[in-house]
């Protein structure tokens, strides 16, 4: 290895410690992407102007009880009613609560985002993923991952490759990956693995810039005004109106997308990210990628993360979408928990 | 030119005696004392009185990391300061008056009678742990130093601490303080994410395997419902690891 070398120059994603790429397809840098009026952009001030615009619905200004329960005791903290989040709740109790917390619990039963206004007087516990049962927060962190590729998947190609993403199915950490569908404007393109590790490059850079999963429930007329250029989108949204009158959205820096959610607090808590492959659905016409991720402190040796990372290369086959719709309908992650049509 | 200094001698005490004036410390105290660095008083009153600040800091924050050898020092203090306490209680005058000298804060002294004492009550070791800690940390954006004497050098060879005055450094904490541990517990949980993925793993190749038919989870098409509560899918997951 030439020493004149600076650090600068040696990225590590992954388990792969690799020098600057000289890549073919995957060029862009995400983070320092010239901003162009694109559609992601659009969708961004579109959610903006909605976010301001709910917020000044609510009005007067009403104050709760919120109960924070946790394993040092109970905290009674009075808080802005529609307003105050539970990352809120974290700033009278500590700054490493706020940081490591990946999602909350309302009244015990209810995961709740940590960017989510609290409604009304509840008790709150704050979930990790080293807790002793971290079936919920584990489940986040899957899904939030999807969310954070989706992101990583529409900034990283060359600006005359349309890529338009369809969706990712519901969290399964057994089945080896987290999961993305999309349609990339590329015939037969397989990648090379320095365009898997640019990805997860992507990835990492995403989560140390920290961003917070700002969450919205919206309209119809309002979500089909931010996805008009997706029509995957466009005939999930009218499913999903079938049966519920509003659909969550999330985003992430600039990216906006539809989920059922909770998403976790913020990007940061992604540790180590791998995206270790990518498979072409032939019925969909569509690209599924894969990869596996852990948790910030969470630690693994290289063996065994090969390991995951080796299934991971292998297709995942839970949900592809042609099937999934044979027995689901809609696509459970587009199922919304807001309330039902009441007529 | 250095001069050789005499060792200082022990002064002559019966230390069985000692041992019913002040309680035994819990901690091993080295005899030598060592040189700290000078502050802004000179001789043994600036010595104490910088350990003073030491001492207050540590039963202000619970956690403190500064130089490993004032920090050995000022953990002897703490640690006599704790033993009266627990020993004398706030009636005695002479706690008291070492406790109101060494705690510049007067908080302090009602935390240490109100929250230290009833914590150390029962303690059968010592009140303090103290670590060798790093001198650096790359989260603190320390950038490795390339060695250009040596230009073969492996880039890992030149990191220790090359050009870099360091002192070692200590971590001195009282033992239960509310911080998350500074090891991580070594218990294994079957459900942490890492697990859950091997295990699930472990599953997968087996089946391949025997060549059964049997799908995995992952092949069943089946995603985790959202409900939690539901003790049934983690008992699944512990069988299947087994």
């Amino acid at each position: 290895m030439p020493l004149r070398q600076s650090f600068h120059h040696i990225t590590r994603a992954g388990r792969w410690v690799f020098s600057k790429p000289k890549n073919e397809v995957c060029s862009r840098n995400f983070s320092n992407s010239i901003p162009v009026l694109n559609s992601a952009l659009r969708r961004s001030s579109l959610f903006d102007a909605e976010k301001e615009k709910q917020r000044q619905a609510v009005g007067r200004i009403e104050k709760i009880e919120v109960d924070v329960v946790s394993d040092f005791g109970n905290e009674l903290l009075i808080m802005n009613k529609d307003l105050s989040t539970p990352y809120d709740c974290t700033k009278h109790i500590s700054k490493f609560v706020g940081q490591t917390a990946v999602v909350a619990l309302v009244d015990s039963n209810q995961p709740w985002d940590m960017h989510r206004p609290l409604s009304e007087a509840c008790s709150l516990q704050f979930l990790k993923t080293t807790d002793k049962n971290p079936w919920i927060p584990n489940n986040v962190f899957w899904r939030s991952c999807s969310f954070m590729l989706g992101a990583v998947v529409t900034e990283a190609f060359r600006d005359d490759i349309s890529v338009i993403l369809h969706s990712f199915p519901s969290p399964n950490i057994q089945s080896g990956s987290f999961v993305l569908d999309a349609y990339i404007g590329l015939e037969s393109w397989i990648p090379a693995p320095e365009e898997l590790r640019q990805l997860s490059k992507e990835m990492i850079k995403l989560s140390e810039r920290e961003l917070p999963f700002e969450r919205l429930s919206v309209t119809q007329e309002v979500a089909e005004e931010m996805f008009s250029d997706n029509p995957y989108k466009i005939n999930h949204i009218s499913k999903i109106f079938g049966n519920h009158n509003e659909v969550v959205i999330y985003r992430v820096g600039n990216h906006v997308d539809i989920s059922r959610g909770p998403m976790m607090s913020h990007t940061g808590l992604i540790g180590r990210c791998t995206i270790a492959s990518t498979h072409y659905l032939k019925e969909d016409q569509l690209y599924r990628f894969q990869g596996v991720a852990l948790p910030k402190g969470h630690k693994l040796n290289h063996y065994a993360y090969g390991i995951l990372e080796k299934r991971a290369m292998l297709l995942n086959s839970h949900m592809i979408p042609s099937e999934a719709s044979l027995s689901y309908e809609p696509t459970p992650e587009y199922a919304t928990e807001a309330k039902e049509v009441s007529n | 030119m250095r001069l050789n200094k005499p060792t200082p001698l022990r002064p002559l005490i019966h230390y069985a005696e000692l041992s019913k004036l002040v309680s035994r410390l819990k901690i091993p105290v080295h005899w030598h004392v060592k040189k700290l660095r000078r502050g802004d008083v000179p001789g043994p009153e600036g010595r104490l009185l910088k350990l003073r600040a030491s001492v207050t800091a540590l039963f202000k924050y619970e956690r403190i990391e500064m130089d490993y050898y004032p920090a050995d020092e000022a953990r002897g203090y703490a640690e006599r300061l704790i033993s009266e306490a627990v020993r004398n209680g706030p009636q005695c005058p002479e706690t008291m008056e070492m406790a109101d000298w060494w705690l510049e804060e007067k908080q302090l002294v009602h935390k240490l009678f109100k929250v230290l004492v009833p914590r150390y009550q029962n303690y059968p070791t010592s009140y303090t742990n103290f670590y060798r800690a790093p001198f650096w940390y790359f989260s603190d954006g320390f950038q490795p130093q390339l060695n250009e004497e040596y230009p073969d050098k492996e880039i890992n060879e030149t990191i220790p601490a090359f050009r870099t005055v360091s002192y070692p450094k200590g971590l001195l904490e009282l033992k239960g303080n509310p911080y998350p541990p500074i090891f991580p517990s070594k218990v294994t949980n079957p459900r942490s994410i890492q697990n859950v993925l091997l295990s699930s793993a472990k599953d997968f190749y087996k089946s391949k395997e025997g060549g059964s038919e049997r799908l995995s989870n992952a092949e069943s098409g089946r995603g985790i419902e959202f409900v939690p509560n539901e003790p049934k899918s983690d008992e699944n997951l512990i069988e299947s690891s087994k």
